[in-house]
């Protein structure tokens, strides 16, 4: 080992650059990183401390036996081992730093070093190389500590092998050097337990971010998304964007009683806005079925709901026919007549896929060995049914915003539509509180803000819903 | 060649003719097609009892005729529904008129339904 060859020359050159050494040391404790890798001066000074008997069980009480120990280091290190010429060998390092230590206001800078215990970088620019050596090996395992000391007392004991200070010394650098490992663990695995946490609150953002329907374009799916669904998901969280302006145009139109010419105006605005959508459903279907069928675009409360990729008229009718209260005897008739039009359409629709399904599990199953890719065109053939399927569904729910455009009066569509953006407004805003949900007491803190946000916001339209 | 093709047409249309005005509603559609299943699902689902004609994958020339009757649209599946004699559509049309709350009046008036 070098500390063994250059003992000599290092010590004068410790004597040398002492000054310089200081200041370094000074220098790296101020711009000081997060790293812990040097620890390789506390094995120095904790062991000199055993030999002093201090304990040293926990972190707090290293920063003051440390710096009683440094202090009185080279005192008691003379007066332990005065029979051991070698023992300056073997620590140049350490009996420069203690040197640098006392040279320095050795108070301030020792405690600054142990305060930023486990942060101090001192990097290898030390014009010492046994000290950066020695950096380098203390901060590639927690074990080299032991084999440092392990060698160092080897080292040492060529000379003298019978003395019972030097078993005794063994021993406890031996107990020393696994307290030393014990404690760098704790911390390193604190470090992991932390950023195990971060990265949990990160993902859970990203989770809550996505459910929101607020896609960062395929970025945040991965390659999971193919780019017509990726392009779907932009249009989507656009139109998203577009439709909550809309709504509380409605609200604030209905509020200030406008007028019926302008209430229309409003209101067209929004049916095409719905016509929109249905129709950027029709380009993405071509393009992706799957993507819109298993409603990968849409929050998780949504999707519980999703009815080949989309809502269910029918539901719909039956949560808006409470809200719509005053509505003439006309108009009810209708609006249960198209709430059962709906339904024997859905169902229609419903078997239909059903029969498809079977149909398609039939011709899987059954695909001869050899014959294999015919039946796969042929099962092709039927997955293309799906996109029909698809287009029925939101034809469906197309034609029953219409019709209950035509039933209703001006005004009562416009609350009708109103009344809808602000479900799924709420069915989304559920989504991510179920998300965001505390989970773990570490994580209710950053949470309980946009939880009470979300609060909030369904609080608030609440009030306007109830107020309608 | 021209000539062939439009009279195998004008023949197929008196064809179609022939078996539209026999029952009240008549669907057309292709074999193993599952929206045939979903439309006669609905159908059924009325009360009405529709009578179905499958058409073959090979046979072209009725799969063409039928495109044609619904302006040849770009939908894949192909379906056809009579009521009454008289083209109501492909299933677009139905759904459409289901909705609305045309698709009972006319089949009422096709007989199809008497309540």
């Amino acid at each position: 080992m070098e500390n063994q060859r250059g003992t000599a020359s290092t010590l004068s050159a410790d004597h040398h650059n002492m000054p310089y050494n200081t200041s370094l040391m000074y220098h790296s404790t101020i711009n000081s990183n997060q790293e812990p890798s040097s620890t390789f001066d506390f094995g120095e000074l904790e062991e000199a401390i055993v030999l002093q008997g201090v304990k040293m069980s926990n972190d707090e009480s290293i920063k003051s036996s440390l710096y009683e120990a440094a202090k009185n280091r080279p005192a008691a290190t003379l007066e332990m081992f005065p029979s051991w010429p070698t023992r300056v060998h073997h620590t140049p390092r350490g009996s420069s730093k203690s040197r640098g230590e006392q040279s320095s206001d050795s108070g301030s800078a020792l405690n600054t070093t142990i305060s930023s215990k486990g942060e101090a970088n001192l990097e290898p620019e030390s014009p010492i190389s046994q000290q950066q050596q020695f950096q380098e090996m203390a901060s590639d395992s927690p074990t080299t500590g032991v084999s440092h000391t392990e060698k160092r007392k080897g080292a040492g004991s060529t000379s003298d092998r019978v003395t019972d200070a030097k078993t005794l010394r063994r021993l406890a650098q031996n107990r020393e050097a696994a307290r030393k490992s014990r404690l760098r663990k704790k911390a390193y695995v604190q470090q992991l337990e932390t950023s195990r946490m971060r990265l949990a609150q990160l993902e859970q953002e990203l989770q809550r971010a996505r459910s929101q329907g607020l896609f960062m374009g395929g970025g945040a799916a991965g390659p999971n998304i193919s780019s017509g669904g990726a392009m779907f998901d932009m249009e989507y969280s656009r139109w998203l964007d577009d439709d909550q302006r809309q709504i509380s145009e409605l609200r604030t139109a209905l509020q200030s009683h406008l007028g019926d010419v302008e209430l229309r105006i409003i209101v067209d605005d929004y049916i095409a806005h719905y016509d929109d959508i249905f129709r950027l459903r029709g380009i993405a279907a071509k393009s992706d079925v799957f993507h819109l069928i298993t409603g990968v675009w849409v929050t998780p409360a949504e999707r519980c709901f999703l009815w080949i990729g989309g809502f269910r008229p029918s539901d719909l009718i039956k949560m808006l026919i409470a809200k719509l209260d005053p509505l003439t005897q006309q108009q009810v008739v209708g609006i249960y007549s198209l709430q059962q039009s709906s339904q024997q359409a859905e169902e229609a629709l419903s078997q239909g896929l059903e029969q498809l399904q079977q149909s398609l599990i039939e011709t899987i199953a059954t695909g001869p060995a050899n014959d294999g890719m015919h039946h796969m065109a042929i099962a092709l053939a039927k997955l293309a049914n799906l996109e029909v399927f698809l287009h029925q569904a939101d034809n469906l729910r197309q034609q029953t915003l219409h019709q209950l455009y035509r039933i209703l009066t001006i005004r009562q569509a416009a609350r009708c539509f109103m009344v809808i953006g602000e479900y799924y407004g709420r069915l989304r805003a559920l989504s991510s509180l179920w998300a965001s949900r505390p989970r773990e007491t570490m994580m209710a803190d950053d949470n309980s803000c946009q939880t009470t946000n979300e609060l909030q916001m369904i609080q608030q339209s609440q009030y306007h819903f109830s107020n309608m | 060649m021209q000539y062939e093709i439009e009279s195998w047409n004008g023949y197929l249309q008196k064809e179609i003719e022939r078996m539209t005005s026999k029952n009240a509603v008549v669907i057309f559609s292709k074999n193993t097609c599952c929206m045939c299943h979903a439309i006669k699902r609905l159908m059924c689902g009325m009360g009405v009892d529709p009578t179905v004609y499958e058409c073959d994958d090979h046979n072209l020339t009725w799969q063409h005729t039928l495109f044609s009757l619904l302006g040849n649209s770009s939908s894949s599946s192909l379906l056809v529904v009579f009521s009454g004699g008289k083209l109501v559509g492909s299933i677009d049309s139905i759904m459409v008129a289901h909705i609305n709350d045309i698709l009972v009046p006319l089949l009422k008036e096709a007989g199809a339904l008497w309540l």
